[in-house]
């Protein structure tokens, strides 16, 4: 189904340039967070920069019945991300992948995290450093879930990973959290 | 807990600088006039190149019909028309044997090829202009 993105682009595939930036002005906020979640706040913008021209110059091959331009755009921004931390030589996404297949038949109970520990986390530059110490991998699904609204599905189809890995992931992320606050 | 989760992460959420998104657009609008200056390159350099190949492809054809004789042939088709009319199937194979098919052909080529790369040009000139 078209939501108002995959009608911009429509519109801006017909000559209106003018929803092309207004995609941009849509999407930068959430692609500069993610972005500075994993390489840092200074070369965010540089990202955001890359991932935007990415998107103007492959617009044409992005198509809505595969997946919504949001969960697109932020594959864009993950492998931009990616390519990156590969350039500087840090880690990278899957490095945790063949160890997290195996946790994804394990999942128990939710995760609670206790009123005290929410207090805690009220404290937005402790959750930052809080954040900074997660693995990549369960990071990333925290971000997106909780910061973009994106849906475990969604999340999946941008990491290319199956529903019960990205709900492990999320699961892992809250408990190494949860181990972290107390 | 997810929604109080939800608000946290929000709150703590890291916000670009306000001019961010127009400083994005115009590395976009760079980027395009960038392309549009590389390609109307392009596509100039490969009119100047294809029209040169065209004049000597064209006068190169005149002289291989000439020496195959065509023009011959095709001015008996006004001066002696009967003659055509009785012997019209040696006539069209003599013709089509005096023609240069590979002089031809890689004229036709070259004259296309200037076609689409004037009209390509073209569309790039206007392309900078409306981006002007």
């Amino acid at each position: 189904m078209e939501n108002s993105d995959e009608l911009k682009i429509k519109e801006y595939l017909l000559g209106n340039e003018e929803v092309f930036k207004e995609l941009v002005y849509k999407y930068t906020p959430s692609i500069f967070n993610f972005s500075a979640r994993f390489v840092g706040v200074d070369y965010a913008n540089d990202i955001v920069q890359d991932v935007f021209i990415k998107v103007w110059k492959n617009i044409k091959k992005f198509d809505y019945n595969k997946a919504s331009f949001k969960t697109w755009i932020f594959t864009i921004a993950r492998n931009t991300v990616t390519d990156y931390l590969r350039k500087k030589k840090m880690i990278n996404f899957s490095a945790l992948d063949k160890e997290e297949e195996s946790f994804a038949d394990n999942i128990e109970d939710d995760v609670v995290l206790p009123d005290e520990a929410l207090i805690k986390l009220e404290d937005k530059e402790f959750l930052n450093k809080l954040l900074d110490e997660i693995p990549t991998n369960y990071k990333e699904v925290l971000v997106l879930y909780y910061q973009e609204d994106m849906t475990f599905k969604e999340i999946g189809e941008l990491l290319g990973k199956p529903l019960n890995t990205v709900k492990s992931h999320h699961h892992r992320a809250l408990t190494i959290l949860r181990e972290m606050l107390k | 807990m997810e929604q109080n989760l939800q608000k946290l992460f929000k709150q703590a959420a890291y916000h670009p600088e306000s001019r961010l998104s127009g400083d994005v657009w115009t590395a976009i609008e760079v980027k395009k006039a960038q392309i549009t200056k590389r390609k109307k390159f392009g596509y100039l350099s490969l009119s100047v190149l294809s029209l040169s190949g065209s004049v000597f492809s064209i006068k190169s054809l005149i002289g291989e019909l000439i020496r195959l004789g065509f023009f011959d042939y095709f001015s008996l088709a006004f001066s002696d028309s009967g003659v055509i009319a009785t012997y019209w199937k040696e006539y069209t194979l003599s013709l089509a044997d005096s023609l240069p098919v590979a002089s031809l052909a890689l004229s036709f080529f070259l004259l296309f090829v200037l076609f689409i790369s004037i009209r390509r040009a073209s569309y790039q000139f206007k392309n900078k202009l409306s981006i002007a």
